[in-house]
């Protein structure tokens, strides 16, 4: 699907802590083997018990919005275009704790509600230097707009 | 801490919208640093201690060589963030002094943001692709410190029913208050609540008045001992004390504290009533950083000072704005409507209230309170007692 900020919008880079978030088209996030300590972003070093061994596990993909707000100064001249749009904070469940950020699409940046049910939907780009695919996870609401 | 130092000299530049310097920001830094020197009777070779925040172009090295300093026995600069080591960067240089390990040392800031990048740009946007850092918010258009605090600020209004009026009084304050000071950026332009409302949204609920200025110029604060102190001719204020905090549970940003929202300024508080033995309601006039108008009032009410379901009466029908307010706030006009110096001008400005030189004087006080950058993480304070001749 297009992207909600433009093709051209800024990427991330790759790296090792950050390719499970990005590629797997699943929310998934860090969580500490000895402790089942949930953490966002990931570390190298479990903040619950300190421990080392950690690993990404598959979340359901539903979330709520613990905050959002409307973008209308363009920052960069690519989202002269897009502005408004609208940014969020979405609680991740099944990963106690731990939130994300990122934009709510399909409906208007007005319509999305502190506490609303979302969504996990993928952002394809195509990154051409690390030639890999990323999908950049976004949230939709979880029930249309009455 | 605890009384074992004194600022004894204050200095600053000339104040300009950002691109209005006719200095570099380098020649601004030694002005602020000669200013501060003359107003302490000190010849700037005797000066042997410097500490900054976020300044990595006016380096120790740079400034000493520069300013002809004698020795250099200290240099120092607080971690992470930016504004929130404002007060801290007193903090550095009360530890010098206190400890013996210099005598008279420079907390300083210098900002250039003609000649330098404008702090509110956004970071990383340039580069096209996003580091590990700012992966996480940039490629949603998430990048600014004015997108983080409308976040917070946001789920704050909602959790506490606040109004956009309340926001609006911190910056109507600031702006009264800089009417008062011929220094200010915004001095002879003052800004009525219509004005305030009916300005562009930058990051909705901010709205342009809530957004700190952004300036170039410079400011400094010498720090000494007051057995130092009383050698010299000019007053004396005493650093009560001085905090920094983070408090538990903190996560790596500010959206993952597992009690989002946050200013990081529960633990400053705490911190800085426990060690001075006064509270909130002892305090006779406060500088409290703004870079936007919600952390204000979110910092306000972390701090002790009201609640947050009190805070639109709080700080309502001009209760912090003049001399006479119900509490005297942002005298100088701070960030808003004075200049943005990332905070240090707002330390000076307190110590101003110490030694009875503000230009939105208050009477009698006896505790002068400055506040860091709320937001960003770790918070920092200093709380002046009444200057000594």
């Amino acid at each position: 699907m297009a992207r909600y900020l433009g093709d051209n919008w800024i990427a991330p880079i790759l790296t090792p802590r950050n390719t499970p978030f990005f590629t797997a088209g699943e929310i998934k996030i860090q969580f500490c083997r000895d402790c089942d300590h949930a953490q966002h972003p990931p570390d190298d070093v479990c903040y619950g018990c300190q421990g080392r061994n950690l690993e990404f596990r598959s979340c359901p993909g539903t979330g709520r919005v613990e905050s959002r707000a409307i973008v209308h100064h363009a920052i960069h001249p690519a989202l002269k275009d897009k502005v408004p749009y609208v940014i969020a904070i979405i609680s991740i469940d099944g990963a106690e704790g731990c939130s994300v950020q990122g934009n709510v699409i399909g409906c208007a940046p007005e319509e999305v509600r502190i506490g609303q049910a979302v969504n996990a939907v993928f952002e394809a780009v195509y990154d051409s230097v690390s030639e890999e695919q990323i999908l950049l996870p976004q949230w939709t609401p979880a029930e249309a707009p009455s | 801490m605890n009384g074992r130092a004194v600022v004894v000299g204050i200095g600053e530049s000339a104040y300009y919208k950002h691109g209005g310097s006719p200095d570099s920001e380098f020649q601004l830094a030694c002005t602020a640093i000669q200013n501060a020197a003359k107003d302490a009777g000190l010849e700037l070779r005797q000066l042997d201690g410097l500490v900054s925040y976020m300044d990595d172009r006016n380096s120790p090295l740079r400034v000493a060589a520069a300013l002809g300093f004698d020795d250099l026995k200290w240099s120092a600069t607080p971690w992470a963030g930016g504004g929130n080591n404002s007060a801290a960067s007193i903090q550095f240089a009360d530890a010098a002094v206190s400890g013996g390990y210099a005598d008279y040392v420079v907390a300083f800031r210098a900002l250039a943001q003609g000649q330098f990048h404008r702090l509110g740009s956004g970071s990383g946007a340039a580069a096209g692709r996003a580091p590990e850092g700012l992966t996480w918010g940039v490629p949603y258009g998430l990048m600014t410190p004015a997108h983080e605090c409308a976040l917070q600020t946001a789920r704050w209004m909602h959790d506490h029913r606040v109004s956009q009026d309340a926001l609006a009084s911190i910056s109507l304050a600031s702006y009264a208050n800089a009417q008062r000071n011929p220094r200010a950026v915004r001095y002879g332009r003052p800004l009525t609540r219509d004005q305030y409302h009916a300005s562009r949204w930058i990051v909705e609920p901010l709205h342009l008045f809530d957004c700190c200025q952004e300036n170039d110029g410079a400011a400094a604060v010498i720090v000494t001992t007051p057995e130092r102190a009383r050698d010299l001719p000019g007053k004396a204020v005493p650093i009560l004390t001085t905090a920094q905090g983070l408090g538990p549970d903190i996560g790596i940003t500010a959206f993952q504290q597992r009690h989002f929202p946050s200013m990081y300024y529960e633990n400053v508080g705490r911190t800085i009533w426990n060690r001075s033995g006064v509270g909130p309601r002892d305090v006779d006039v406060l500088q409290l950083y703004e870079n936007f108008t919600g952390p204000v009032l979110m910092a306000l009410c972390e701090l002790g000072f009201c609640l947050p379901e009190e805070v639109d009466g709080f700080v309502g029908d001009g209760a912090l704005e003049g001399p006479d307010a119900r509490l005297p706030f942002n005298t100088s006009g701070g960030n808003l409507a004075e200049a943005y110096i990332h905070g240090l001008e707002m330390v000076v400005e307190a110590v101003r209230q110490s030694r009875g030189d503000s230009t939105c004087q208050v009477a009698n006080v006896e505790l002068s309170l400055a506040v860091g950058g709320p937001g960003y993480a770790p918070g920092s304070a200093v709380l002046f007692g009444p200057a000594e001749s």
